[in-house]
């Protein structure tokens, strides 16, 4: 008989946790928000640049600011073993629509600064690259791991994402298309 | 007499093997990478960013390992082991952090066990007291006479029979 207070008592801290939890997750699913869909704008955010990996744009980048240019966004990593395989496409097909008005833009996630520098070296890599400060592009974008890359057209709007190394063909079909557009 | 000298050619020998032997073992124990402590302890205090659930100074990844020498490098610029951890933090946010920060969106996870605690305490007291006010204590009890209860009274009556 005594214990029926007690477990009233449970049964409500229970609650009280219980409901708690659910507003934080609540709260965490509201932040995260939907991964952009093909056909949606592409979320906007501000990317600060390494040094020496600018391309002519200032150290801080707004995506918004870019409108206007075909936006090839490549997610990656120097841990990222899948990154190492189109490194060297990104660069070529780059260095190929540069003058085009197509922009790269490299979004090293989860890095160190050392190895990160160390990468776009070994791969001689020179379109603007920087880094993902407080993951808050690769949660805007939902990314699932690396390497990821968005295709955004000349009004902002997400074209085609891609889960997976691409080659200089897949990279230049999908510009191709959206410069024809 | 050869078989002498042939001897102590061979201790030689041998004492000069061992001697090298254990030179060679003392420089590479001294080239090994000795064990850091302070790296390991912050480590620990960090999540892997690639595995859910594993912190950073148990994780075998390149990833870990990548910021394992990250906080190595800091740490021999003299930085402290709290700035090591705010670098880490502004870097990559505060879910890289095995405890979460005890403000902004992580708050309530501190705060719920606490409130959760007193929400328990309060309600048990209020039921408490409420059951004590719904049944007050009863009166001194009596020694019942055989008469009151006639259920006990043969029960009794039953024993002392068996006695």
């Amino acid at each position: 008989m005594k214990s029926k207070p007690l477990i009233i008592a449970g049964a409500l801290a229970a609650i009280a946790v219980i409901a708690g939890v659910f507003v934080i997750a609540l709260n965490l699913v509201a932040q995260q928000g939907a991964r952009p869909a093909v056909g949606s704008p592409a979320p906007d955010f501000t990317l600060k640049l390494y040094p020496g990996y600018r391309a002519g744009l200032p150290e801080e980048i707004r995506l918004s600011d870019l409108r206007g240019n075909v936006v090839v966004m490549n997610f990656w990593a120097s841990w990222c073993v899948e990154c190492y395989k189109e490194a060297d496409a990104l660069e070529a097909v780059y260095r190929k629509y540069k003058d085009r008005g197509v922009i790269f833009l490299g979004i090293d996630y989860l890095d160190t600064e050392a190895p990160a520098l160390a990468y776009l070296q070994q791969y001689n890599i020179t379109y603007p690259n920087g880094i993902d400060l407080q993951q808050q592009i690769a949660r805007a974008y939902r990314i699932t791991g690396v390497p990821e890359t968005f295709f955004i057209d000349r009004d902002g709007i997400v074209r085609d994402v891609v889960i997976a190394p691409l080659t200089e063909a897949q990279l230049s079909a999908r510009i191709d298309k959206m410069l024809a557009d | 007499m050869i078989f002498a000298k042939t001897l102590r050619a061979l201790i030689c020998a041998l004492l000069g093997i061992l001697m090298l032997g254990w030179l060679t073992a003392n420089v590479a124990y001294a080239q090994a990478p000795a064990p850091d402590e302070e790296t390991y302890r912050i480590a620990k205090q960090l999540n892997c960013p690639t595995c859910a659930g594993r912190n950073l100074a148990d994780c075998p990844t390149e990833t870990c390992a990548q910021w394992k020498a990250e906080i190595k490098a800091q740490l021999d610029q003299g930085k402290s082991a709290q700035e090591v951890l705010d670098y880490f933090q502004t870097r990559f946010g505060p879910t890289v952090l095995q405890e979460p920060p005890k403000s902004g969106a992580t708050a309530p996870l501190w705060a719920a066990p606490v409130g959760a605690a007193i929400v328990f305490l309060i309600g048990a007291g209020l039921v408490m007291w409420r059951t004590s006010q719904r049944n007050p204590p009863a009166a001194p009890s009596t020694p019942q006479s055989e008469g009151e209860d006639p259920f006990v009274a043969a029960l009794e009556r039953e024993v002392r029979q068996s006695e």
